[in-house]
């Protein structure tokens, strides 16, 4: 990017003058005052890039002159405000500086390099974090509870046999219309619970992955022949394999606990009084 | 703040307004799903047959200029973070997690009227700060909130700008601010949203006062592209307008649809058979409304529209959440012109006699929260507008603090409103439709075909269709769905009569983690009356003569909340003929679906504060889903 930049700041320069002789009046007016508002090569260069990677396309030279225009007339007008003490017990300006310290405490904040040891005991200390979520991939046949009340048990071994038969007929032109889907890949636990209730969910994880029709399991809708094709209750990751994460999230943790030491430093030089408190 | 709202808002009486899954989404496997079915580009778990989402298309934030008197700060950000399953926080400081799991698709729906405008008068800095309205909203003494909040719901009900708060380039920011957050959750295939907003106009009451008056609002929103600007009651109060402009938005290539709601609470005013100015309606006000309002909300936290016990009286289950007291006051609403199912009537009396109907619309439900996450559960309920009916003594459920008998209830202002209002409010509701896929394209299209229902909460799910040569052994054919399109229409549609009486498939099944079904039934509209039948029973019980299901020996516990255990059903269907059939009349047909009764929000409130229900309130209720109606039309 920065080379690409270089060729057209010549006439990024060019536009910069333009605009400074535009605002003539404006610079005469702060210089009365002593003050300079300085664009730098490298301003300009932060605003071309900035403008680049939200449009992708480099400026053109109206837009400069426009980017330009706006840095002066901003650093102007706080410049002003801040002489007219307008920065003075504003929130948003509080906040931000709040922020902007607490930022760069997190960079001085000092954390040491983990080692392999010190990732592996935070790996087996945080399981859950690398566990991947349960999920299936099923089929299923469904028998209405309400429109087979007498003859349910029958009629879901006949058709498990049928299913599970040599030469079975298509699965999906046996059983009763179920509104829902016959088939799902990937439905995490949750999912299920939410389309067939928590029961049918327990009891459709509880199957292991085969190639028979099993069953039934029970819903609140009915019986369910399933085909489980594929399950996955949910594994703890290798360490190898999420060495990564494990290192992200043991620095991003250390990271976190540096600064709030460093904050807790910070306020320990202060007496803070509050009134009214005993 | 707290103490100055409170008073505010009890003085004030704007209760206005207008008002995903985290996970994967299910996917049909690759191997099982027929290859015909899935057109390139398709997302996970597309369905030739459609699948059932939920939504809620009407959600204010802290832009709303009421919602912000209310004390809330949650922005669109965090309205479609709760609809994915985050806990974002109450005004009155509790959490607020979605009911049942994540949404489909959720939509903010913020006032266009001084959109964001309040905000930038609470924010030190801001010109608009400098008002001295905006002094005075934001003081400590309540004169002078309510005086200024009441002179701001007075312009949007007139549409008389307020010149020095109508900062229109912000309202327009904002405005843009929304869309950007619609963008910004929208995930194909994961979870819908849409660039929408609120038109909020308001019939004059007596001209006089704030905001009061009866209700005409309507929720626009769009396919795709939004306009840079919001048609607002700012720019003309009559909806025609509206209509004019969506029209003219269209022709650019912006399609959006509006959705009317609270008919209840319209003053008569909603499907009024004349038009905004008082003009007779003409097939030129019915084409227009028909193709910008497909659609009408039947029920919300203020109450259900499908029909009032003084309009169907043979309807054992009309009297449902009725409420009726226009926005902001204590005057009733005029009931004729108020409910769905009366305009469903006077449509065919229209298209007999003079040969269109306006209101040809499908059912969707919403929740109207102001709070930016809906209340849809009875047993996790937190009403819509804030910290004005944020707890339960506000509501009315238990007694005031200090006070544990309901004989001994002080007369102020909270109880007045709790009585009047709050308590009369409903957990409700989510919109369902039928689409191939979760996406924007899809759920619009379904949206456009009517292919909706209207739950009070839970979600259960209807389908229903109408067709000429459905055979009965159908209802149990594997592919009962395929060949029911495939045969006939599904709800949204116009079955065509050839001179043979229709089948109906009415189909229902429970929501699997709410109470069991207790029956299905449909209604039916001609322009002489209307009747409900029984169309399936639990219990593998048959409709009697007088087509009404026995008794199904489901009942509540109103101490405990806990519900009969074995009656109700998860799932019921049947193939339904009209046994009072008219092949010459034109009839519109619905399905409504009754769970078995359970505890109403604030019976369950009671039991966790320790104090009897207010004995003003039912205890028990029917949740319950609306169909869009099949519409039949007799052969030419």
């Amino acid at each position: 990017m920065k080379t690409l930049l270089r060729e057209p700041l010549i006439h990024f320069i060019a536009v910069a003058l333009i605009v400074f002789s535009t605002y003539s009046i404006w610079t005469e007016h702060l210089g009365r005052r002593g003050e300079t508002i300085t664009v730098t090569e490298q301003d300009m260069e932060r605003m071309a890039s900035l403008y680049a990677a939200e449009s992708g396309a480099l400026p053109s030279l109206e837009d400069m002159a426009a980017m330009v225009t706006d840095h002066v007339r901003d650093k102007a007008l706080s410049r002003e405000a801040r002489r007219l003490g307008l920065d003075q017990d504003d929130t948003i300006i509080e906040r931000r500086l709040a922020q902007k310290m607490s930022f760069m405490i997190s960079d001085l904040a000092d954390t040491t390099e983990p080692d392999e040891a010190t990732l592996r005991a935070w790996y087996e200390a945080h399981p859950d974090a690398y566990t991947t979520a349960p999920n299936i991939t099923f089929e299923h046949v469904f028998l209405s509870t309400d429109r087979r009340a007498a003859t349910i048990e029958g009629d879901t071994t006949t058709l498990l046999a049928t299913l599970n038969a040599s030469t079975p007929p298509d699965w999906r032109t046996l059983g009763d219309p179920f509104m829902l889907q016959r088939a799902y890949g990937n439905l995490p636990f949750r999912e299920t619970v939410r389309l067939f209730g928590a029961d049918f969910a327990r009891g459709l994880f509880d199957l292991e992955s085969g190639g028979e029709w099993q069953g039934p399991v029970a819903s609140s809708f009915g019986l369910h022949l399933v085909h489980l094709v594929s399950k996955d209750d949910g594994h703890l990751r290798a360490f190898e394999d999420v060495r990564a994460q494990v290192e992200s999230d043991y620095r991003e943790t250390a990271q976190r606990a540096a600064n709030e030491k460093a904050v807790a430093n910070i306020i320990k030089r202060y007496k803070v009084e509050i009134e009214g408190a005993e | 703040m707290w103490k100055t709202l409170t008073l505010a808002s009890t003085a004030l009486a704007l209760v206005a307004c207008s008002g995903n899954k985290a996970d994967e989404t299910p996917v049909e496997t690759a191997a099982a799903s027929p290859a015909s079915t899935a057109p390139e580009g398709a997302m996970p778990g597309y369905n030739a047959e459609r699948n059932a989402y939920f939504g809620d298309m009407h959600i204010h934030t802290r832009n709303s200029f009421d919602a912000y008197i209310f004390n809330v700060r949650r922005t669109a950000d965090d309205a479609y973070r709760f609809a994915k399953g985050e806990t974002i926080k109450h005004p009155s400081g509790f959490d607020m997690t979605i009911a049942g799991g994540p949404l489909d698709f959720y939509t903010v729906t913020d006032h266009a009227e001084y959109l964001g405008i309040l905000p930038a008068m609470n924010s030190k800095g801001s010109p608009l700060s400098e008002l001295p309205r905006a002094k005075d909203m934001f003081s400590t003494d309540p004169a002078k909130i309510t005086a200024a909040f009441q002179g701001v719901g007075a312009s949007v009900r007139s549409g008389e700008k307020i010149e020095d708060m109508y900062d229109e380039p912000l309202i327009n920011s904002v405005w843009g601010q929304n869309i950007a957050a619609a963008e910004k959750y929208n995930e194909p295939g994961v979870f819908t949203t849409f660039s929408a907003y609120e038109f909020t106009s308001v019939t004059t009451e007596d001209g006089e006062g704030g905001f009061g008056g009866g209700n005409l609002h309507r929720n626009v929103f769009f396919r795709g592209e939004a306009p840079a600007r919001a048609f607002s009651t700012l720019d003309s109060t009559n909806p025609e307008d509206l209509w004019d402009w969506m029209d003219a938005q269209r022709a650019e290539g912006r399609e959006s649809i509006a959705i009317p709601h609270n008919s209840n609470v319209s003053d008569g005013q909603m499907f009024r058979l004349e038009t905004f100015n008082g003009d007779p309606l003409d097939t030129a006000y019915a084409e227009q409304r028909n193709r910008n309002e497909p659609l009408v909300e039947v029920t919300q936290v203020k109450g259900t529209s499908e029909t009032h016990p003084d309009l169907s009286p043979n309807d054992e289950w009309a009297n449902f959440e009725i409420y009726d007291e226009l926005l902001a006051s204590n005057t009733v609403s005029k009931t004729n012109g108020s409910y769905v199912r009366e305009a469903y009537q006077n449509g065919l009396k229209l298209q007999e006699e003079q040969g269109f109907d306006p209101f040809r619309f499908g059912m969707t439900a919403a929740s109207d929260s102001h709070v930016a996450g809906g209340a849809y559960s009875e047993t996790d309920f937190w009403s819509k507008i804030g910290i004005v009916d944020g707890l339960p003594f506000q509501r009315g459920s238990v007694p005031m603090p200090g006070v544990t008998d309901w004989a001994n209830q002080p007369d102020n202002q909270t109880t007045q409103n709790a009585k009047h209002w709050f308590s009369r409010w409903s957990a409700s509701g989510l919109t369902g439709v039928w689409a191939e896929e979760n996406t924007r394209d899809a759920i619009f299209d379904a949206f456009r075909r009517k292919e909706t229902f209207a739950t009070t909460g839970p979600r259960m799910k209807v389908r229903f269709f109408g067709g000429f040569g459905y055979s009965p052994d159908m209802l149990n054919a594997p592919d009962l769905a395929r060949q029911a399109y495939a045969g006939g229409v599904p709800m949204g549609g116009d079955l065509v009569g050839a001179g043979d009486a229709p089948s109906f498939i009415a189909w229902a099944i429970q929501d699997a983690n709410s109470a069991p079904l207790q029956r299905v039934q449909v209604v039916k509209v001609t322009s002489g009356g209307e009747a409900v039948y029984d169309a399936a029973c639990s219990g593998d019980a048959m409709p009697d003569a007088n087509h009404r299901c026995p008794d199904n020996g489901a009942s509540v516990d109103i101490a405990t909340c806990t519900t009969t255990e074995g009656s109700g059903a998860g799932e019921l269907k049947a193939m339904w003929t009209d046994p009072d059939f008219d092949p010459a009349q034109r009839a519109t047909y619905y399905v409504r679906v009754l769970e078995n009764p359970t505890c109403r929000w604030s019976t369950w409130e009671a039991n966790r504060n320790g104090t009897p229900p207010n004995p003003d309130l039912p205890t028990t209720l029917h949740e319950r889903a609306y169909s869009s109606p099949i519409w039949y039309i007799p052969p030419a």
